[in-house]
């Protein structure tokens, strides 16, 4: 989930910490700034995902009554910490305005249904016109008014550089509540007792272990099983969004259970809600967060070299799907699927990837239940290794579509026209179109019953009838077509006469024998 | 699922009996063949001509119902429910039920039965009864709803009104109608909890309106209405299609730059257009971008215009990135480009639609969307357009495990094969979950890991057969067979074919006991049934573990033994030879005699009790075998079979089949040196 860091430059943040103890006095000329704080905040955060998900994109923005995107969307973290170092000090606070800005910078980079992380990193002064805000998020538009996407869950975490008891923090703490209430996800983070290094610290300890903790869990394919870890972390489902309504969320399993394969045929592109790159989690314990970034990043390819000769139940299972063109369909929660498969971003590079379904059982209809799937060997014909056996796939659904067969639409122009002209089309090659002309003219009778519209039969009639003046009498053709009127007639007659209940009139008109030599 | 839409009643009124003044000009059908047929003109006018038909106002909205539900089941198959009442002279007819018909044909079928309109009075309000009644029933799917949602729904009453009062009198009416039902439910049936009433009003075509579109207000939080008016003629078609696209959420597509074939002149090929509806979430991900939107004169919603782009043929064979997949139907649906379309797509072919994308500096295109066929439905899936997290993804080669070589993949495919699932029923999952614990009960995932597996022909069969739930006896005997031959294979001195690299230093002793000892923890591991149990007595039997036989004697003998086993050869010997006149093989037989003879002094070799593996079953089947083991057993009472008897195909073997593979290793070893 792609990570905004939105970081509060107005001059506010210039004020100096308050100094508790004094001791650092002496050691620094000049005073610890809130900016300073919020500048080691970015850093433990970014030094963060380094350790825990290096694939993460953050994008650094700062706002005051503006905003700006001052780094992008990138993974070199590097960038972004000399950032934070060169931001310059800008007038008032505007919140509203920022994250407004940021929805739609987000919407333009990742799409409409890509979700974000937003990390405001604030002194916690909302600052001129707050009240205004507050107002316009409580009345009955707050949900217009609210400047994030409902339709996306993105997370929103404000972190208030502030000592819990300031004043100014205090009045804004309903606004930025609010904020975090209309979204649904996240929460405002104040720290423990007085503003200090120490205190930031241990609150964004706090944001991090809340929100930025990566996935771990473990993929199973019968007894063999291997730790892994999933990239992006994946998120809680959720389907709709509504103001003021909590939804029950699905959330993932920590256990990956393979139930068997499928053809990447069979499965047919099917839709999946996200998508997760599966990656074999290092043996070493979770890395400290005392480690230097620099130190870490070299750390790094040591780890690698090591760990890429311990065999991995990642490596083979991907090699043997990979090879085969199948897909592993997983279990990730009770009632919840998805499939994992080689993939490649480019020609050389491939890796695991999981997409996960919508949660339940039948959302792919082409599979059927999902929790009805079996193994193929224990079916007396195994479709995969019988030739004679029916595929197993598609499950076809039972009715036919009404494109995939011969319904009768008139309420469109032409349709009723076009039927009638088919029939004239046969009527004219009579008797070579026998039964094409018997088969076009039962499907425009039974639909005229069934339109109630007995009086088409009638007007049908009346054309055969004159059909028959262009056809020499005693040729088969004229018989036929003077058979056909016959039986019309009689069908309308009996549709319109309501004190008719034999329906004899719904069967069929068959073509009239004229070759008694024949015997069949 | 808790929308008005789930479940909708129609309330028909069977008295519409009037003309709607919609006419078909009957005489139009003929005009085409008389000048096309090069008759004189005037010949026409000897004929009276014909009688227009008129359309009933019934018939109009029919048409116009029925195409509804049509577009309605196309989509949502199953998920929405649709039930039909008539009322005619005084009586309600109710035609289905949320159980049954819930299809276009058996609709048609129950409207051809209820015949054309019967002039009469309708009681209206009878009818609504009738249908808020039968709102009251579940559907199948609130039926398997576990928790309770909002019984909601939709009575749609097709009628003629006069004036805006009737129209308000009879919503009033339905309100209290409401809350009369809702006061008296009972047994399985459920209160509503909300209701839309939409009074569909048929006028004549040359008739002015009489009522004003819009929503009816009041009535309380349960009850909604609204009126439409319908005016018979041409543009039913379009205001149906508003309708419908409001009541379901539908969005619109037209797919434009279809390549079609004319019908006249086959050589060329002109571009058409197909409309479809699809549920509105396909195009969320377009959302805001009204560039590519654009709305018809004559209706009243937008469709989004997305452009053919010619399919690969290979394109079902990928795995395509999508986040949604919709059934459709075509808005025309029996139109030439419409059926076109929809035939090129059930007879398996994927296409791609592609999106204009205005950037300020470019105009580019984008994959957005893709319809394909998926048992005789058609989909619409939405692909990824936009900027993807998983941009650059490391190289699995780049993680853990990464570096490794001799990953047995081969195997894991084998794996993959006899573990694919198909539609099984209730209790699939465990089945497959059973029998994927089974087959990876012991699976070394590299080859450096095992020595057992890495033998490969050779023991095929038994790894194959073991890990089955049951085996069969002729599997047993293979089983022990495969046994016997890799016995005889270490006896003869043979090397195990293993190429890996844990066992590839060691001495041949070495690698066997490697190989006994993973073979007897693999069949262990499997020993779930009576004849697994077999297998592995076999097994045990074979390594003097249990001293079952007489001839299993301790370890201290195993000097008379190895004499033993050079008896049997040499009388093995014999019968090959006898038995296949082609080996005149006798000299080099004598090698493995003396290969035995050596190995016989520095590893223990048992004695194989062949009464074991001479179950009765097999006398009749396998001739040669049998034949040679009685003749062994007759004459020494124990002897170890003949490996290539068992190896042979057509009874033909091929002796010293490792001589050629040790002699190219060795070339190979050379070479590398």
């Amino acid at each position: 989930m792609p990570t905004v860091i939105l970081l509060d430059v107005s001059f506010s943040m210039c004020r100096p910490v308050p100094n508790i103890g004094g001791q650092d006095e002496a050691e620094n000329s000049s005073p610890l700034l809130r900016k300073d704080l919020a500048a080691l905040a970015c850093c433990q955060l970014l030094d963060h995902l380094t350790l825990t998900n290096k694939l993460e994109f953050v994008s650094l923005v700062i706002y005051s009554s503006l905003y700006e995107v001052v780094v992008g969307f990138t993974r070199d973290y590097n960038s972004i910490r000399k950032a934070v170092m060169q931001v310059g000090d800008y007038d008032k606070t505007c919140l509203h305005g920022a994250l407004q800005g940021t929805v739609l910078y987000c919407k333009e980079e990742w799409g409409n249904n890509m979700p974000c992380q937003i990390l405001v990193i604030t002194d916690g002064a909302a600052g001129v016109g707050q009240s205004g805000y507050l107002r316009s998020l409580t009345g009955p538009r707050a949900a217009q008014n609210f400047p994030l996407p409902l339709t996306v869950p993105a997370t929103l975490d404000i972190v208030c550089l502030a000592s819990p008891d300031d004043p100014a923090l205090l009045a804004s703490l309903p606004l930025y509540q609010r904020y975090v209430e209309l979204n649904g996800d996240g929460s405002v983070h104040v720290p423990q007792g007085k503003l200090s290094k120490k205190s930031t610290r241990d609150l964004m300890s706090e944001v991090l272990s809340s929100q930025f903790s990566p996935y771990h869990g473990v993929l199973r394919c019968g007894n063999l099983s291997t730790n892994i870890t999933l990239a992006p972390p994946p998120q809680p489902y959720q389907p709709y969004r509504e103001v003021g309504v909590t939804n029950v969320r699905e959330t993932m399993s920590k256990e990956l259970l393979v139930l068997g394969f499928l053809s990447i045929v069979d499965v047919s592109s099917p839709p999946a809600s996200s998508r997760h790159l599966l990656l074999p989690l290092q043996h070493k314990g979770e890395g400290n967060s005392t480690s230097s970034p620099d130190g870490a990043g070299s750390g790094d390819e040591e780890v690698s070299a090591d760990e890429g000769k311990i065999p991995s139940l990642c490596v083979v299972l991907h090699g043997g799907l990979k090879k085969e063109g199948k897909v592993a369909l997983c279990q990730v929660a009770p009632n919840w699927y998805g499939i994992l498969y080689s993939w490649s971003d480019n020609k050389k590079k491939s890796n695991l990837l999981l997409s996960i379904f919508h949660p339940g059982t039948d959302v792919i209809p082409w599979l059927g239940k999902l929790d009805e799937l079996g193994p193929a060997s224990c079916l007396p014909e195994n479709p995969y290794t019988d030739p004679d056996a029916l595929p197993p796939f598609p499950v076809k659904s039972g009715e036919k579509r009404s494109y995939n067969q011969a319904c009768v639409v008139w309420v469109r122009a032409g349709g009723l026209q076009s039927d009638v002209q088919k029939i004239l089309r046969h009527a004219r090659k009579l008797p070579d179109k026998t039964n094409s002309f018997y088969k076009e003219l039962n499907r425009v009778r039974r639909a005229a019953l069934q339109y109630g519209f007995p009086s088409l039969l009638h007007g049908l009639s009346a054309i055969l009838e004159r059909e028959v003046l262009s056809v020499p009498a005693q040729a088969e053709a004229a018989i036929q077509l003077q058979h056909a009127c016959a039986a019309l007639m009689a069908c309308a007659h009996s549709a319109m006469d309501p004190n008719v209940t034999d329906n004899k009139h719904h069967s069929n008109i068959v073509p009239l024998k004229t070759n008694y030599a024949s015997h069949d | 699922m808790s929308s008005l839409s789930q479940k909708t009643v129609f309330v028909m009124d069977h008295t519409l009996a009037a003309s709607s003044g919609v006419q078909l000009d009957m005489e139009s059908f003929c005009k085409p063949r008389l000048s096309g047929s090069g008759m004189s003109l005037p010949h026409a006018s000897h004929y009276i001509p014909l009688l227009p038909v008129d359309k009933t106002i019934w018939t109009c909205a029919v048409e116009a119902i029925t195409e509804y539900c049509r577009i309605v089941w196309d989509i949502f198959p199953g998920t929405r429910f649709i039930s039909l009442m008539s009322i005619g002279g005084g009586a309600v007819e109710r035609l289905s039920s949320w159980h049954q018909d819930q299809s276009l044909n058996a609709i048609m079928q129950l409207l051809m039965v209820l015949g054309p309109a019967r002039p009469g009075t309708a009681d209206l309000l009878s009818g609504c009864l009738a249908a808020l009644q039968n709102l009251t029933e579940v559907t199948p799917a609130q039926k398997l709803q576990t928790q309770p949602v909002g019984n909601k729904g939709r009575v749609v009453v097709v009628t003629k009104l006069h004036s805006d009062d009737e129209a308000r009198l009879y919503y009033q009416k339905f309100c209290d109608l409401v809350a009369n039902v809702n006061r008296s439910v009972d047994g399985d049936k459920v209160p509503i909890a909300h209701v839309q009433l939409v009074l569909l009003s048929f006028i004549g075509e040359k008739e002015p309106s009489r009522v004003n579109n819009g929503s009816l207000s009041g009535g309380g939080s349960g009850v909604s209405g609204e009126v439409v008016e319908m005016q018979c003629g041409s543009c039913v078609a379009a205001k149906l299609c508003s309708l419908v696209v409001r009541h379901y959420n539908l969005a619109s597509t037209t797919v434009t730059g279809i390549p079609m074939k004319e019908e006249q002149n086959a050589s060329s090929s002109a571009n058409y257009d197909v409309e479809l509806f699809h549920p509105a979430e396909a195009h969320a991900a377009t959302a805001g971008d009204n560039s590519i939107r654009t709305t018809r004169q004559d209706t009243d919603y937008p469709t989004v215009t997305l452009k053919w782009s010619t399919p690969r043929t290979n394109a079902s064979q990928e795995l395509h990135q999508c986040s949604t997949a919709f059934r459709i139907t075509s808005v025309d649906v029996n139109s030439r480009p419409s059926s076109c379309l929809t035939n090129f797509l059930l007879n398996g072919r994927w296409v791609m639609l592609e999106m204009p994308k205005k950037t300020p500096t470019q105009h580019t295109k984008v994959m957005s969307h893709m319809l394909a066929a998926h048992g005789g439905d058609i989909y619409i899936h939405t692909l990824l357009t936009a900027r993807t997290v998983l941009e650059d993804p490391p190289s699995i080669s780049e993680g853990q495990g990464g570096k490794v070589t001799d990953y047995r993949i081969p195997d894991f495919a084998q794996l993959i094969r006899a573990n694919m699932l198909v539609p099984y029923g209730k209790n699939g999952p465990e089945r497959s979950r059973e029998q994927l614990d089974r087959h990876t009960k012991h699976f070394p995932i590299t080859l450096s890991q095992t020595t057992l597996f890495s033998i490969g022909p050779p023991i095929e069969s038994l790894l194959k057969f073991i890990v089955q739930s049951e085996l069969t006896d002729d599997e047993v005997l293979e089983c022990k067979q495969v046994i016997f031959s890799l016995l005889n294979a270490e006896v003869q001195g043979d090397s195990l074919n293993t190429s890996h690299i844990r066992t590839k230093g060691l001495k041949k002793e070495d690698q066997y006991k490697a190989m006994w000892k993973e073979l007897e923890r693999f069949l262990l591991d499997h020993n779930s049934s009576a004849n697994h149990q077999k297998v592995y007595e076999c097994f045990l039997h074979c390594h003097s573990k249990e001293p079952v036989s007489a001839y299993d004697s301790s370890s201290g003998a195993s000097n008379q033994e190895s004499v033993n086993i050079d008896q049997a050869l040499e009388e093995l010997d014999a019968a090959v030879a006898a038995s296949l006149p082609r080996h005149g093989g006798g000299s080099k037989r004598h090698h493995a005699n003396e290969t035995s003879s050596d190995g016989s002094k520095k590893r223990r070799v048992t004695q194989p009790s062949i009464t074991s593996s001479t179950s009765p079953s097999v006398t009749s089947g396998m001739s040669l075998l049998t034949i040679m083991m009685q003749k062994i057993k007759s004459s020494e009472g124990k002897c170890l079979p003949f490996a290539g008897q068992l190896k042979a195909e057509n009874n033909v073997t091929k002796l010293y089949a490792n001589f050629q593979k040790e002699k190219d290793k060795e070339d190979m070893s050379s070479r590398r040196k």
